[in-house]
C-alpha cells in the first residue's frame, strides 16, 4: 500500500492510496501512529483515495482515534468516499471520526 | 495539606543550622556514640567492681581455711604437749605458728584469763602448768570467725586430768594491695583497647550512621508537625538509606497530591453534580490542563497536556513542572501566580522543537486556583502552531505582494508619464510605451491572478472543474509555448513522451498551470545552452511527468523550502530572476489537489528533477466538479 506523507502548514496529511483491508491496514495503522507522535496531534487523514475498507481497516481508523481521544481529539477524515462512509454509517462508527469535504477545509480545522 | 510555602523551582534538600556543632544527621549518631560509649563503660565497672569483690572472698575463704587448719593442729599439738606437762615446747609451737602464718594473736588461756603460752611471751602471766584451773570464760567452737578484716578463731584444748584450756588466734585477712591494681590495671586496659576499637568502628560506620541519623531526625520533624513540603528530603550523599528514604518521601507526597486531587475531583464534581465525571471531561479536552501544588508539582494533568509536554501522566504526577516546560517565563509566572503577587493570568508563548524536527508553539497560560482548594495554581496549554504558521504565511503574503505588485505599477507609472512628455511627438516612444506598460500590465494580471489562486486554495475556495483532458493535445500546446523560448536562449528543450497517453479526468486549466509552472521554472533558472527534458509516462492509474533540466540546482536544504509560498532560492544567481515565488506553491498545491504531489530530487550546479505524480482519475476532483 502506497501511503504518502503531506505536509500543510504545521499540519501532516496522511493520504493512504488504495483500499484499507488486512495487512495493509497494520501498514496504515504504523505509518498514521508514527506521524501521530511527531505531530502531537495536528494530523488529517485524506481518505479520498480509499475506495473502502474492511473491518482491520475500520479497527485501524478506531485505534488511532481512540489514540488521539485520550489527549481530547479526534481522528479528522477529509475526502472520505461515500463506500467508506456507508460503511461507516452501517457498523455506528461514522461519529467517532470528524469528517470533512476535503484536505483543505480538514487543516483549516486547526486554526 | 502541610503548611503552604512559595513556590520554587524544584525541591532541595534542606540546610539545617548545626546543633552542638553537629553536621545534619549526625547529632543522633553522636548520642548513640555516647550511649555505646556509657555502656561500655558501666560494663567495664561493674566488671571491675565484681572481679574485685570476687577476688577479695576468694582471698578472704583462703585464710580462713589456713587459719582453721593452723588452729586446729595447734591445739592438737598442745592438747598433748601440756599433757605431758611440756610448757616450754607448747610456747615454742604457739610462737612458731603465729610467726609462720602471720598470726596476730597467738596464745593458750587457761580458765578465764591466764596466759600460758603466747607468741609475745611478754603477755605471759604464769609460767608454771597449776594442777587445776577454773572453767574457761565463753564458748569455744573452733570455727573461724571473719569480722572487719580479722579472722578469729577459739579452740578447746583438753588438758588430761587438769581441765579445758582455750587456743586463741587471731589473724588479718588482708589481701595484698597489689592484686588489687593488677587488677584494675587490667581492666582499664582492656577499657581503653574498647574505646580505640568504638573510635574506629565509629569512624567507619559514621557516613551509614549519618544517613540513619538524618532519617531519624526527618522522622521527629515529621512527628513533632514540624516537617514541610520538601523538607524531608535527605541529600543523597548520606549513602543508600538516604536514597531510599528520599524515594519513600516521594512516594509519600505522590500519594497524598493524589488523595487530594480526588478530594478536589469529588468536591467540584458534588458541586455539579456530576458524580466523579469531572476527570473524563478535563481528557476530553484538546487544550492541556496541569494542576499544581503549592511547590510547583504537578498533581493533575489531563491526557492532552501530556501530549502536548510529550510526557506520560504517571511520570509527571509529583514532578516539578519545570522537567517538562522548562521555559524562564513560564517558571516565572507560576512563581509570582504562587506567591500571590498577581491574581491575574499570565500567558506566555513558547516554541519547542521535538527529536524528530517538528517545532510546535504552545501558548502556556498560568492562573491561581481558589486557596481553599489543595493546589496552587493551574496551567493551560493550548497548540497554537497551525495559527502561528498561518499568520507567519499571511504576513509574508502581504509583505510579498506589496514588493511584487510595486515593480509593474512603477514601471507602468513611468511609461505613462514618458508618454505623456514624449509620446504624443515621437511614435517610437509612443510604442515602446504601450508595449512595457501593456506588458507590465499582462504581469500584473499574472500576480494577481496567482495571487487569487493561491488565497483560493487557502480558503478552501478553489474548485476544479473536472472533465477530460486528452493529455497528447495538453503536451502539444505546452511544447508549442515554449519551444521559441528555448530556442531564443539557445537550449535543447526535449518531449520524451510515450507513442499513446491515455485521456484522464482532471481540470485542465489548473493542470496546465502546473505543467506550465514546472517547464516555465525549468528554462528559466537554466543557463543558456543547458537542456530541459519532459518526461511522461502512464500506467492505469498515474500520470507522472518528470521534468529534468541542467540548471542552477537546488541546495538540500531548500529542497523543500521552495514549495513554500513566495520562497525564492538563496542562489544569488536566482536572486537576478524576476520572479514571485508563487508558482511551485501553486504548481503543488493543485497537484494535491487532484489527490497527486509534486517531489523534487536537485543536485547544486548539476540541475534538478521536478516528478509530477497525479492520478487519472482523482476522487478529490469528482467531488468538486
Amino acid at each position: 500500500m502506497d501511503i504518502q506523507e503531506q505536509r500543510h502548514g504545521a499540519v501532516t496529511v496522511l493520504r493512504p492510496q488504495g483500499p484499507i483491508v488486512q495487512a495493509d491496514a497494520d501498514q496504515f495503522k504504523a505509518a498514521a501512529m508514527d506521524v501521530l507522535g511527531r505531530s502531537m496531534g495536528r494530523f488529517v487523514v485524506d481518505a479520498s483515495a480509499v475506495p473502502y475498507l474492511d473491518s482491520p481497516g475500520l479497527e485501524a481508523l478506531i485505534g488511532l482515534t481512540d489514540e488521539l481521544g485520550a489527549s481530547g481529539r479526534v481522528l479528522r477524515l477529509a475526502g472520505a468516499t461515500d463506500t467508506v462512509r456507508e460503511v461507516m454509517d452501517l457498523t455506528g462508527l461514522s461519529d467517532r471520526f470528524e469528517h470533512f469535504q476535503d484536505v483543505t477545509t480538514a487543516v483549516r480545522s486547526f486554526l | 495539606m502541610s503548611e503552604e510555602k512559595p513556590i520554587a523551582a524544584a525541591p532541595s534538600t534542606p540546610r539545617r543550622p548545626r546543633a552542638w556543632g553537629l553536621a545534619h544527621g549526625e547529632s543522633t549518631v553522636a548520642l548513640a556514640g555516647l550511649a555505646v560509649a556509657a555502656l561500655v563503660v558501666a560494663v567495664l565497672a561493674g566488671a571491675s567492681w565484681w572481679t574485685l569483690r570476687t577476688h577479695r572472698a576468694t582471698v578472704g575463704h583462703a585464710r580462713q581455711n589456713e587459719v582453721g587448719v593452723v588452729g586446729r593442729l595447734v591445739a592438737v599439738s598442745a592438747e598433748a604437749l601440756l599433757a605431758d606437762d611440756e610448757v616450754t615446747s607448747a610456747r615454742r609451737l604457739v610462737s612458731d605458728a603465729a610467726a609462720n602464718y602471720g598470726l596476730h594473736r597467738c596464745r593458750i588461756v587457761l580458765g578465764e584469763d591466764t596466759i600460758i603460752a603466747d607468741a609475745e611471751p611478754g603477755n605471759i602471766t604464769m609460767t608454771v602448768l597449776p594442777e587445776t584451773w577454773p572453767l574457761p570464760k565463753g564458748e569455744a567452737t573452733g570455727d573461724v570467725v571473719i569480722d572487719a578484716g580479722v579472722a578469729t578463731m577459739r579452740v578447746p584444748i583438753q588438758v588430761r586430768g587438769k581441765g579445758e584450756a582455750t587456743l586463741e588466734i587471731e589473724a588479718p585477712v588482708a589481701q595484698p594491695a597489689w592484686a588489687d591494681w593488677e587488677v584494675q590495671a587490667g581492666i582499664g586496659a582492656i577499657g581503653a583497647f574498647a574505646f580505640a576499637g568504638l573510635l574506629v568502628v565509629y569512624r567507619v560506620m559514621r557516613t551509614r550512621w549519618r544517613g540513619l541519623g538524618a532519617v531519624g531526625d526527618a522522622l521527629r520533624s515529621e512527628a513533632q508537625g514540624r516537617a514541610t513540603t520538601g523538607s524531608l528530603a535527605l541529600s543523597e550523599t548520606f549513602g543508600a538509606e538516604a536514597k531510599a528514604w528520599n524515594t519513600l518521601v516521594e512516594e509519600r507526597d505522590t500519594l497524598r497530591a493524589k488523595v487530594a486531587l480526588r478530594a478536589a475531583s469529588e468536591q467540584l464534581g458534588d458541586r455539579g453534580g456530576q458524580g466523579g465525571s469531572l476527570a473524563s471531561a478535563c481528557d476530553a479536552l484538546w487544550q492541556g490542563l496541569i494542576v499544581l501544588d503549592a511547590a510547583a508539582r504537578v498533581i493533575y494533568a489531563n491526557g492532552a497536556a501530556s501530549v502536548l509536554v510529550r510526557a506520560k501522566r504517571d511520570d509527571m504526577i509529583g514532578q516539578p513542572l519545570a522537567s517538562f516546560l522548562n521555559d524562564p517565563k513560564v517558571t516565572d509566572a507560576i512563581a509570582q501566580v504562587a506567591a500571590g503577587k498577581t491574581r491575574q493570568r499570565a500567558s506566555s508563548e513558547l516554541e519547542r522543537v521535538s527529536d524528530s524536527g517538528e517545532r510546535s508553539v504552545l501558548r502556556v497560560s498560568v492562573r491561581p486556583m481558589r486557596r481553599e482548594d489543595s493546589a496552587a495554581a493551574i496551567v493551560v496549554i493550548e497548540d497554537v502552531t497551525q495559527q502561528r504558521v498561518a499568520d507567519e504565511s499571511r504576513n509574508a503574503f502581504v509583505a510579498q505582494a506589496t514588493h511584487e505588485l510595486r515593480t509593474p505599477l512603477t514601471n507602468i507609472g513611468l511609461y505613462v508619464e514618458l508618454y505623456a512628455d514624449e509620446g504624443e511627438k515621437d511614435p517610437l516612444v509612443r510604442s515602446k510605451c504601450i508595449n512595457v506598460i501593456g506588458t507590465e500590465a499582462r504581469r500584473l494580471e499574472r500576480i494577481v491572478s496567482d495571487m487569487l489562486s493561491v488565497s483560493e486554495i487557502e480558503a478552501g475556495a478553489l474548485k476544479l472543474r473536472g472533465g477530460e483532458v486528452r493529455l497528447d493535445a495538453l503536451f502539444e500546446e505546452l511544447e508549442a509555448d515554449y519551444r521559441a523560448q528555448a530556442t531564443e536562449k539557445g537550449m535543447t528543450l526535449t518531449f520524451d513522451l510515450p507513442p499513446k497517453l491515455p485521456v484522464m479526468n482532471a481540470d485542465r486549466d489548473k493542470l496546465m498551470l502546473a505543467m506550465h509552472n514546472l517547464v516555465g521554472n525549468a528554462l528559466k533558472y537554466t543557463p543558456a545552452g543547458g537542456s530541459v527534458t519532459v518526461k511522461a509516462e502512464a500506467d492505469a492509474a498515474n500520470l507522472t511527468l518528470a521534468v529534468q533540466d541542467t540548471g542552477f540546482g537546488i541546495k538540500e536544504e531548500e529542497l523543500e523550502l521552495v514549495f513554500d509560498k513566495f520562497y525564492r532560492a538563496k542562489d544569488k544567481r536566482v536572486g537576478e530572476i524576476t520572479g514571485s515565488g508563487i508558482g511551485l506553491a501553486l504548481a503543488r498545491q493543485v497537484i494535491r489537489l487532484h489527490g497527486g504531489d509534486i517531489t523534487l530530487r536537485s543536485q547544486l550546479d548539476k540541475g534538478s528533477t521536478f516528478t509530477m505524480t497525479v492520478p487519472l482519475t482523482p476522487a478529490g476532483a469528482k467531488k468538486a466538479a
